[in-house]
């Protein structure tokens, strides 16, 4: 079995001292967490490490030595191998290193059931070896029991990464033991009490770890924490009153309610609404996604009612709404126009198609009185388009995205009449064709069976068949006229849901947008990793493996880890 | 068996045409084939065609021959896949075009049989059933390549409507010069030969089997007090389901202790669940719908009849099948089914309603009377007519005189296809055979046979399943030996 | 440390370099051969050739200037997205299976996949462009049932080496993990 020692880079050039990290149980790998230096004593680190143990739920112990050989200090081997005593613990590491050489040695001294005579006995069958070959790995027999890979991590971004599970519960609950790697990231990001002792604090220990840099720019961020809190019950007060009013009970009959669910508008409101509450919920994010979903919302909403502030501006700078609002009667009214152009090509005969003249005529004339009504309709409109507008533009400082959504409503509302006639075609179209197949069935001698849900066969009386064929054929020379109109009204209707479309798009687009995480994946790409990469550090012969385990951003065909994040 | 010496003699003259020498002859016969089966169908699907090709490549195998067999993809199967005895099988990602048989275009199919035909050595294409596009084109491959080829017809064909003078122009091109054919009955043969205008001598007759050892009747499972006609068969047109459909109220209402169990899915069922509606039959007509072959013998021994009503068949498996579980069998006599059973054992009708009707009759009045011989006599008639390892046999001595044969070479091909296939059709299969043998000069260029990996035999003589499983373990090798000993007995 | 010359699949001279750390420790790298400056010449002088063609029959300059875009816009994204320089596994007893392909443009993807995720590398065969291939994969466990095969990870996808190259990356790679297992 292999040994694997995970080791923070930050304590390569430590001075020696005690390991302090945790055993993986199972797994047969130790993660170094920090390295408590000389001179300390034993009963406070011990009594250290049980504080730290009750403050970050980790198993934490001393794993072994660490020694890094400087000039003038000598003669440290024995005492090291005493600490274990002090320190029992079923293996003691003893990792040193040596000057002018890149690997380090390591060696395991295995605490046998049988007392203290076994492990003497060990201690000294390693010492004879040292002395011997000066490489405590050299010895074969050795190396088929024991071997020892280091994996050097740079401990900040293993902890502040987000691969490893937050979960609220005992992570040894779960019935599928979590893997190797992420109880490895799991155990720095948790011992993180560990990481507060300064190197500068004047402690009855000294140890090395990684250590923040930036204390002092945190304060501006506690105090945003702290202003944030009554921002949020603000919020939340605000929010309370409006979802009273929403549900005042006359917003509940059904054309209102009805009419809410298809205006963009209402939509994007109850959108937005539902964000707001999300955001002013006074609690902390409970996990690293919930965490990312609540950062990306915020930017959004604070991006989006830029934007409107910024079309505002725009909007009632110049006259630019009483320019809009004069320009859109007139786009109304040729829209009609071209509308009415259309008819009279489809009541004549259009593309040289030779259609049923009566039924033309009366589907023409139909079609051109709904132009007509419309077209009243809208002049008598026109006197308020102005403050409509002029108040419909307010809406942009709620954001971009509820200029919009009314924008939106507001064609669809306008383009009412091409509504209105393509539901017409559509509804004669799918009459004829019903009929048209039911007829084909009855020509055949089948049936379709309700009941059944398919096709029977059944014998038709005389005069059946007779009526049948004769309104089949009725039918069937009606198709082409029925069907061009439904043709041309599908295309009309199809450019204006292209439009909208496209405004619904933008609106989306702008909504869920993450921002937050593309810009943590630019300043910080360590914090959004995907899996890690090993690189072998050095292989000089005889020395044990080294590795550098770092983070990898390309993981291509299958993340190990990704069901973490 | 008159069918085997009519193989023997027609396999002599030519084999001393070629051979010449007897003793030349007989070392052939002991050398081990490559042989690849190549058709459209194959499991998933189900059917005659498919386990034929499963069973005859295992027998094969135990005699020591390489076999692999290519196939299209079903659904999410593609690619290489093992069967029982490290049968490989490739299923190729062709695209299906009708009734699971792939779209052809003659050549697009050329690179992907190739890289089989090449990685696996193979000596021998053996292709099968006419239905199958992908068969018709590895024999026009194969032949571009210079390997020789075999190809069995399991289906017969009518000549009147404009499908099967296409189809049967097809075959005319597509046989014309493949070195032998197989056929599973004599009226098939006769069919095949006149269809594709070959030389009788090329065609030998190799008929179905079954495994008697699957099919044993279980006279218990009947139930006494009533008699079941039992009826497996995809429910098609070509099935004469319609027929079945006028037989089944006609008899119920005559025979109140009459009962119907119906095997197989189709579109024609539609036909069957309204004719079990307008009599009221839902509790004497019992429609099973799709049947895996693990459970047609526990269908088959619930009855006391078996009817086949097909318009058409060249070898019906079925009816092997219903004798071998001691069932009467009752058949329509068209096409090759007269050949199938002694006459003892089958009752041949024509294929109208009345005729079957009648026929039925009377098997139902012998069946009261029990007059019937016993299931279990039926099945020891039945047994050795046809098994697995004679097919096995016969058709390994095709594949040796057909590995004697030369491959005839391109300029030689072309005047064979325009004289054989008329100078029409003759001279277009013709361009497509040149057109063929660029294509083929093309991708040699592109992918050289030396850099195409060798397949790790998995069947075969140097086979790497059979030495690791024989060395596996005792238990294995006792298995092995009792086969061997059973082979003896055969 | 070793290196040999194997063929890939179209015949095209690829390298394996074998590099064994310790014992439990091997590191195999298989190199394409780098882009070739005549290659990148003939495309290029073609595409422009072609775009002064155009340019000789519609008189319009944007075609010259977008043939020099599209040139280096292809060259750029060859080298970053199409052209992969080598792939590396990195087998490492008892902690898993490493693999990275590093692009022309020095881009590396990287995988790493934990041994107790890994229930085997084997040789298997696939239908790939009109041929059939055999490649390496890892077998990766279900984690709910461990005998079943949940996915499959394929080795070395760019540079496809024969079956020669891989049978040695398979035996040194079952040497190492029959070890760990």
């Amino acid at each position: 079995m292999v040994l694997k020692i995970f080791f923070p880079q930050c304590c390569n050039r430590a001075d020696s001292g005690l390991l302090v990290g945790r055993w993986i149980a199972g797994h047969d790998s130790a993660v170094v967490l920090a390295v408590i230096h000389y001179p300390f004593i034993p009963g406070q680190v011990k009594q250290y490490i049980q504080q730290m143990q009750a403050q970050s739920g980790v198993e934490l112990s001393v794993l072994g030595s660490w020694s890094l050989p400087k000039e003038g200090q000598e003669g440290m081997e024995s005492f090291l191998r005493d600490l274990s005593t002090i320190f029992p613990q079923e293996r003691w590491l003893q990792i040193s290193r040596q000057m002018g050489k890149m690997g380090f040695t390591c060696e395991i001294l295995n605490r046998g059931q049988n007392g203290k005579a076994a492990q003497r006995r060990v201690k000294k069958e390693k010492k004879e070896e040292e002395v011997d070959s000066g490489e405590a790995e050299k010895d074969e027999e050795e190396e088929d029991e024991e071997k020892v890979i280091f994996v050097h991590y740079e401990q900040r971004k293993v902890m502040l990464s987000q691969l490893h599970p937050i979960e609220s519960g005992d992570p040894d609950l779960k019935t599928d033991p979590p893997s190797e790697l992420r109880q490895v990231f799991q155990t720095v990001a948790l011992s993180q009490p560990l990481f507060f002792l300064d190197k500068y604090d004047d402690g009855p220990l000294k140890s090395t770890h990684w250590q923040s840099e930036g204390r002092e720019a945190s304060i501006i961020v506690e105090l945003l924490k702290q202003a944030s809190v009554p921002l949020c019950l603000l919020l939340s007060w605000m929010l309370s009153m409006w979802t009273w009013l929403c549900s005042i009970r006359i917003f509940s009959l059904y054309p209102l309610r009805f009419l809410s669910t298809k205006l963009s508008t209402c939509v994007q409101l109850s959108y937005r609404t539902e964000h707001m509450r999300t955001l002013s919920s006074p609690k902390a994010a409970a996990g690293h996604t919930q965490f990312m979903r609540k950062a990306n919302m915020l930017v959004s909403v604070l991006v989006d009612v830029a934007l409107g502030v910024l079309l505002m501006w725009w909007l009632y700078r110049d006259e630019h709404i009483a320019m809009l609002a004069n320009t859109l009667v007139p786009a109304a009214d040729h829209v009609a126009k071209e509308l009415e152009q259309l008819l009279q090509w489809l009541m004549g005969a259009p593309a040289g198609l030779k259609m049923n003249r009566a039924l033309d005529q009366v589907l023409g004339r139909f079609f051109l009185y709904h132009i007509h009504l419309w077209i009243s309709y809208i002049h008598l409109m026109s006197p308020f388009i102005e403050g409509i507008l002029w108040y419909g533009g307010l809406s942009a400082c709620l954001g971009l995205t509820f200029a919009l959504s009314l924008l939106s409503d507001m064609v669809a509302l306008f383009t009412f009449h091409i509504y209105c006639f393509y539901v017409y075609g559509a509804r004669l179209y799918c009459l004829k064709i019903y009929g048209l197949s039911s007829l084909w069935r009855l020509f055949r001698g089948k049936k379709w069976n309700v009941l059944r849900q398919r096709v029977d066969s059944c014998s038709y009386d005389l005069d059946q068949l007779f009526i049948g064929t004769l309104l089949f054929t009725v039918l069937l020379f009606l198709l082409p006229t029925t069907a061009l109109y439904y043709l041309v009204f599908t295309l009309l209707r199809l450019v204006v849901v292209l439009f909208q479309g496209v405004l619904h798009l933008s609106v989306d687009f702008i909504n869920s947008f993450p921002l937050f995480a593309i810009g943590l994946r630019v300043f910080r790409p360590y914090r959004l990793a995907e899996g890690v990469k090993f690189r072998v550090l050095c292989d000089e012969p005889g020395v044990a493996l080294h590795l550098l385990m770092e983070r990898a951003f390309d993981g291509r065909v299958v993340q190990p880890m990704e069901e973490a994040a | 068996m008159g069918q085997r010496k009519r193989v023997a003699a027609v396999k002599n003259p030519s084999s001393q045409r070629h051979s010449g020498a007897p003793a030349e002859a007989t070392r052939v016969s002991n050398r081990k084939h490559n042989i690849c089966m190549v058709s459209d169908f194959f499991y998933p699907n189900m059917g005659g065609v498919e386990s034929h090709i499963y069973q005859l490549s295992q027998c094969l195998i135990e005699k020591g021959h390489k076999v692999v067999i290519a196939t299209h993809a079903y659904g999410r199967r593609k690619g290489v896949r093992y069967l029982t005895n490290g049968l490989k099988v490739y299923y190729l990602p062709l695209q299906v075009m009708y009734n699971q048989s792939t779209a052809t275009t003659c050549f697009h199919s050329l690179p992907l049989l190739r890289c089989v035909f090449v990685r696996e050595r193979i000596t021998v294409v053996h292709a099968h059933s006419s239905f199958s596009a992908m068969a018709h084109d590895a024999l026009f491959h194969a032949k571009t390549m210079g390997l020789n080829t075999v190809f069995t017809d399991h289906s017969l064909f009518g000549f009147a409507d404009v499908s099967s003078v296409l189809t049967n122009k097809l075959l005319t091109v597509s046989l014309c010069d493949t070195n032998h054919i197989v056929c599973v009955s004599y009226t098939s043969k006769e069919n095949t030969v006149l269809r594709a205008a070959l030389n009788p001598e090329i065609v030998s007759v190799i008929p179905n089997a079954v495994d008697p050892t699957d099919f044993t009747p279980d006279p218990s499972q009947r139930q006494d007090d009533r008699i079941t006609i039992v009826v497996i068969s995809r429910l098609v047109y070509r099935k004469g389901i319609d027929l079945l459909g006028g037989i089944i109220p006609e008899l119920c209402l005559k025979h109140p202790d009459l009962h119907f169990l119906i095997g197989g899915e189709g579109p024609k069922r539609i036909v069957l669940e309204e004719v079990r509606e307008k009599y009221q039959l839902h509790d004497r007509v019992r429609l099973l719908g799709a049947l895996e072959h693990k459970d047609v013998h526990g269908v088959l021994v619930q009855g006391h009849i078996f009817l086949n009503t097909s318009l058409t068949e060249a070898f019906c498996m079925a009816i092997v099948e219903g004798a071998s579980c001691g069932l009467q069998v009752v058949s329509t006599r068209v096409g090759g089914i007269p050949e199938v059973l002694p006459e003892d054992l089958i009752t041949l009708c024509e294929p109208t309603v009345r005729s079957l009707c009648a026929g039925l009759e009377t098997v139902i009045a012998r069946q009261r009377s029990g007059s019937v011989p016993s299931p279990a006599s039926i099945h020891a008639c039945v047994q050795n007519l046809y098994t697995w390892r004679n097919v096995a046999e016969r058709t390994e001595k095709v594949y040796d005189r057909v590995a004697g044969e030369e491959v005839l070479p391109l300029d030689r091909r072309l005047q064979r296809l325009r004289a054989h296939c008329g100078p029409v059709a003759g001279s277009i299969f013709a361009l497509f055979a040149v057109l063929d043998f660029l294509f083929l000069l093309l991708l040699q260029w592109l992918v050289p046979d030396r850099i195409m990996d060798a397949a790790v035999d998995a069947t075969g003589p140097q086979g790497l399943w059979r030495r690791e499983t024989e060395s596996k373990n005792e238990a294995y090798s006792k298995r092995a030996m009792k086969r061997a000993a059973d082979r003896e007995t055969l | 440390m070793e290196d040999e010359t194997f063929t890939d699949i179209s015949g095209k001279s690829i390298c394996l370099d074998c590099q064994s750390h310790s014992s439990f420790c091997r590191e195999f790298t298989v190199s394409s051969p780098k882009v070739s400056i005549g290659k990148v010449m003939v495309y290029t002088c073609s595409v422009w050739l072609l775009a002064y063609a155009v340019f000789f029959l519609t008189q319009n300059t944007a075609v010259l200037s977008s043939a020099i875009l599209i040139t280096l816009v292809g060259m750029m994204f060859h080298i970053h997205f199409v052209k992969v320089d080598h792939e590396t596994l990195l087998v490492i007893g008892s902690l898993g299976i490493q693999v990275s392909s590093s692009y022309a443009s020095g881009r590396e993807i990287t995988t790493f996949i934990e041994m107790s995720k890994i229930k085997d590398i084997v040789i298997n065969e696939a239908i790939y462009m009109h041929q059939i291939i055999y490649y390496l994969c890892v077998l990766l466990k279900d984690p709910s049932e461990p005998s079943a095969v949940s996915s499959v990870v394929p080795l070395f996808q760019s540079s496809k080496p024969r079956l020669n190259c891989l049978v040695k990356v398979y035996k040194s790679c079952q040497e190492i993990l029959s070890k760990s297992q």
